[in-house]
């Protein structure tokens, strides 16, 4: 049996999955204290089963997306080595940097090295101004670790109980504010996460829960919680992935959808394209700034229940701020939740109240309460069907940098708009009309999150970038740096070498990985010309355990 | 440093990673590769100062509104053609609709040496993405006045080819003198055609330049050239083979000279062209120009190895652009006073005869070019045009192009010419390409079999 367990801001959702059935489903409030939380919900999921059925527990969770918005983390400071090209000012941290000069280029080579006294200046500087966590983020730096290592390795030697994170680890693409930015956030986070991490081992503690332990990524992908400590900033957003994956697990496999999830205050849009979750083609977005944390392409739309109506001349018009709860919930203003109440799309507060609240609106322009609820309704829809128009205009215009991904780039249309979240029961129907779609509420979509994370699988992957002209290899993700020995390196071998790592690094995991299984997402392989002859090769190479869930829910067979 | 410009710079960044001329060639693979890392690792595309578009291909139409391929576009072209073309294209629109300040098409293969015919690939060229986007404006959006503003170390001897008859758009290229380097052309007597004379400029620059001297052309010639010719629209193709390293060119300018030549430029539209030190000189300068065009800082974009104090114009050399530019200004001053060579007329036609050389798949092809003398348009222009592949293969064709804005009966005798020539047999293939109604024909002699496009 496997169980997942979304831990929001608002509630935690727990499910308990049999042979691709739903057996128990729970929400609670989440408290301040999440061990209380996360208790209560296993313990409602878990009555009357025995405990040593679970093979699996996955978790996800908003703790660090909402820490990172709350600003609620101890201060960071970046020391970084950007070399000559963009001037530093353009970029735009949330935290303090530093400058130290140095530089390595695009193939890893030293151009401009450390300057030793001002790096000891800048640890000086840092001490004085009371900095104990530190991030050392260099240009280029997965191509040549050296010069963040150097400067980790003075800091630990001076400043021992100090926490420092090297970009190359934290954010091994190409991109240096990101990868600035993710180091960042690393460094920032980890401690708390570390309170989340204790919090669920006490909970299955205590219940005596021993099945393998993971946490969702916002990729789609699991971590084994043990691991997750490395890379806290992998969970962010993890919550939208959790959503995403129980909507796959809920629709037949190889669908192409638009899942709309709406709340009190925005609507996420996420798409599901012949079956598989789109991933952001650009990192995940946290506080304005781009990380290289990789992350399903979700849309935020600043429309929900909650969002306030008002009447401005003869228009009735959406704002995208809340100022509370529907008017019918004893709210301040007329929200697209009172328009629903009075159509009779929801249950949810007094029929009355609702009335009351369209005729606010309605009475100055002689319009009834039924038409100005048409109205506002058709206002939330529209603006939801033109975003989910836009996010495949944006699918299709991402950039092809090859002849074969240009001409492959097709016209792809949803064929259903999966509804979930509180909202959704109301607009669904009319959204998926507007887009030309068939509209699905799939059962469970209450807890479809928790489902998302209970059918999320392992994910892992390797990055090797070989360059045999200069005889070297690195594994990003190892921050390894290693030689090239044999002088017919080529493709083939490349390609061994990075599956073989990733077994490696899945087995620390504690994942076993089967080489038939591993995935290549990435191959390119550069011939170097110099003087009309061949001088070397570059390769850089992705592989990664295959994404995908575990089952579908109400699938013959189910769970193996 | 957070104010900027309300409009963006727009960006297609196509390497074609996927194309080359050959595994060896210069045009190869690798050629993006470096910039592509550099770019990537500054987090341009981050930026709000930039936008990063998506190419679309250029159609066979669009193509066919400049050349004339032999036998037919399709076998001149692959699809990473039409996608360099589509790049200039999508940009160019987005410019001319207002959607963007600015844009640079930093894309792969080149094209500024293809010629208005096309028998086969000249100086890694096979199509002019410049020309094809400068028709494609004219054609779609009523731009009138067109600068190309032609920066390639080399000669841009296609795109002058082309606009060579046309008094609306304005040809410069400054470029290292054609003695030492292919094409071997652009010198400073080649001014145009007798309809559009003064409307190509070339200025030849001796070997070993600097900075400093292009800097100088630049103030002292382009900008007071671009000032009396008011277009509407600037095209700069941005060949990067001026720096310093370049394996083809031996001119010495560096990534900041670029920069400084593009903010004094201010084109509309940059075209990436040639350039082939693709480590030492593509990341530094095409960061440095896409930084200019964005009006951002460039100072700290430098090459590892630059120091200034090497690279110092030697006074003779300074001395030597400084006469050649103040006689190229003066040809530009008596540009409408510069009688015709009456040797070259025969009846109404004015005649030129060119041979020219395909380095990349060795043709040899001589031309023979008449333009209808009129004196209420640009006149139709005939090329009689044969081109021999060697082993015995020669195509032979005639090519007839009737101008934008062209008169009734420039466009009725063309269209006479066509039919008359189409039934003579004497051409393997003939073509009739008129821009006034934006219809394109070919005609296959050996297959009997004609074909046409249209807009």
């Amino acid at each position: 049996m496997y169980v997942g367990v979304d831990v929001g801001g608002t509630f935690t959702d727990a499910v308990l999955l049999d042979r691709g059935t739903v057996r128990a489903s729970a929400k609670v409030p989440t408290k301040e204290d999440l061990l209380e939380s996360i208790t209560k919900a296993i313990d409602e999921i878990l009555k009357g089963v025995d405990s040593s059925q679970i093979r699996r527990v996955v978790f996800s969770t908003t703790m660090i997306t909402n820490l990172i918005a709350e600003k609620k983390y101890d201060r960071v400071a970046l020391l970084l080595i950007p070399g000559p090209g963009l001037n530093y000012r353009y970029y735009n941290f949330n935290t303090e940097a530093f400058y130290l000069s140095g530089a390595i280029d695009y193939r890893g080579r030293e151009v401009v090295p450390l300057n030793k006294g001002e790096v000891d200046a800048a640890l000086a500087n840092l001490a004085l101004k009371g900095y104990k966590k530190v991030g050392v983020v260099g240009k280029f730096s997965p191509r040549n670790t050296s010069h963040e290592k150097y400067v980790a390795g003075m800091i630990k030697e001076k400043y021992p109980d100090w926490l420092v994170e090297m970009g190359s680890q934290a954010g091994g693409q190409l991109n240096f504010p990101r990868r600035a930015e993710t180091t960042f956030l690393t460094c920032a986070t980890r401690e708390s996460y570390r309170y989340f991490v204790s919090s669920v081992r006490q909970a299955l503690a205590k219940r005596e829960i021993k099945a393998d332990v993971f946490i969702l990524k916002a990729d789609g992908g699991t971590l084994p919680l043990e691991n997750s400590e490395e890379q806290p900033v992998e969970t962010i957003f993890s919550g939208p992935a959790a959503s995403t994956l129980g909507v796959q697990a809920l629709i037949p496999p190889g669908e192409t959808a638009v899942i709309v999830d709406i709340g009190g205050t925005t609507t996420d849009l996420a798409l599901i394209l012949s079956g598989q979750p789109l991933l952001s083609a650009r990192g995940a977005r946290v506080d304005e700034q781009l990380t290289q944390v990789r992350t399903l392409a979700v849309k935020s739309v600043p429309v929900g229940g909650d969002s306030i109506l008002e009447r401005v001349g003869k228009e009735i018009i959406i704002y995208s701020e809340r100022l509370g709860p529907a008017y019918c919930m004893g709210g301040p203003l007329p929200t697209p939740t009172d328009a629903l109440r009075v159509m009779g799309l929801t249950l949810l507060g007094d029929q009355d109240q609702a009335r009351e609240a369209m005729n606010i609106l309605g009475n100055p322009i002689g319009m009834n309460s039924v038409e100005v609820a048409e109205r506002a309704i058709g206002l939330v829809v529209d603006s939801i069907a033109a975003e989910i128009g836009k996010m495949f205009l944006e699918w299709e215009q991402e950039p092809a940098y090859r002849v074969w991904e240009v001409l492959q780039k097709k016209k792809v249309r949803p064929t259903i708009v999966v509804g979930v979240g509180g909202g959704a029961a109301g607009f669904i129907t009319r959204i998926a009309a507007k887009v030309g779609c068939a509209p699905i509420i799939p059962p469970y979509a209450p807890v479809a999150n928790a489902i998302g994370a209970a059918v999320a699988k392992p994910t892992m992957q390797v990055s090797l970038r070989a360059d045999t002209e200069q005889g070297y290899y690195i594994i990003q993700e190892e921050g390894y740096q290693g030689k090239i020995e044999s002088k017919l390196f080529n493709e083939q071998k490349a390609l061994e070498l990075a599956r073989e790592w990733l077994i490696r690094r899945a087995a620390r995991y504690g994942l076993k990985v089967t080489p038939d299984d591993i995935e290549v997402t990435r191959k390119e392989v550069f011939n170097m010309i110099r003087d009309w002859t061949t001088t070397g090769r570059l390769f850089d190479i992705t592989v990664q355990t295959p994404r995908g869930i575990v089952f579908h829910i109400g699938e013959e067979g189910g769970q193996k | 440093m957070k104010k900027f410009r309300c409009k963006q710079t727009g960006l297609i960044f196509f390497p074609a990673f996927d194309w080359a001329i050959s595994p060896t060639h210069p045009e190869r693979e690798e050629r993006l590769l470096y910039t592509r890392d550099q770019i990537f690792e500054e987090g341009i595309i981050d930026l709000p100062q930039i936008a990063e578009y998506t190419p679309t291909l250029a159609s066979i139409h669009d193509i066919a509104r400049v050349h004339f391929c032999i036998p037919q576009v399709e076998n001149q072209i692959t699809e990473a053609h039409l996608i360099a073309a589509g790049a200039a294209i999508v940009l160019a629109e987005q410019i001319v609709e207002g959607h963007i300040e600015n844009g640079f098409a930093l894309v792969r293969p080149p094209g500024h040496h293809a010629m208005r015919v096309v028998h086969g690939n000249r100086g890694f060229c096979s199509i002019n993405s410049e020309a094809i986007m400068v028709e494609y404006l004219r054609r779609r959006h009523g731009i009138k006045k067109v600068a190309v503003i032609d920066t390639d170390v080399h000669h841009g001897d296609g795109t002058q080819d082309i606009f060579w008859h046309d008094p609306d758009v304005l040809f410069i290229s400054f470029h290292q003198d054609g003695r030492t380097i292919f094409p071997g052309t652009g010198f400073s007597d080649e001014l145009g055609g007798p309809q559009a004379f003064g409307r190509t400029i070339n200025i030849p620059l001796p070997p070993g330049i600097t900075d400093e001297s292009v800097l100088y052309v630049v103030e002292n010639l382009i900008l007071p050239i671009l000032k009396d010719f008011k277009p509407d629209f600037i095209v700069n193709s941005a060949g990067q083979d001026n720096h310093y390293t370049d394996p083809l060119g031996s001119m010495r300018v560096s990534a900041h000279g670029y920069a400084r030549l593009t903010e004094k430029l201010k084109p509309d539209l940059a075209v990436l062209e040639g350039g082939y030190a693709i480590e030492t000189a593509l990341p530094y300068v095409n960061l440095a120009i896409l930084l200019a065009l964005a009006g951002m800082d460039y100072s700290s974009v430098r090459e590892p190895d630059y120091r200034p104090e090497r690279f110092k114009e030697t006074p003779e050399r300074a001395a030597q652009v400084r006469r050649s530019v103040e006689k190229i200004l003066g040809c530009w001053q008596m540009r409408d006073q510069t009688p015709l060579d009456p040797k070259r007329i025969d009846g109404k036609y004015y005649h030129t005869k060119k041979d020219v050389f395909y380095d990349t798949d060795y043709i040899e092809e001589n031309q023979l070019e008449k333009l209808r003398l009129c004196d209420d348009c640009a006149g139709h222009l005939v090329i009689d045009t044969r081109a021999n592949h060697g082993c015995g293969k020669v195509n032979h064709a005639l090519c007839l192009s009737i101008p934008f804005n062209a008169c009734s009966r420039c466009v009725t005798e063309a269209y006479d010419l066509y039919e008359e020539t189409r039934s003579s047999g004497r051409y393997n293939f003939v073509y009739l390409q008129d821009k006034s109604t934006d219809t394109f024909f070919g005609y296959d002699e050996g297959l009997r079999r004609e074909w046409r496009t249209e807009g």
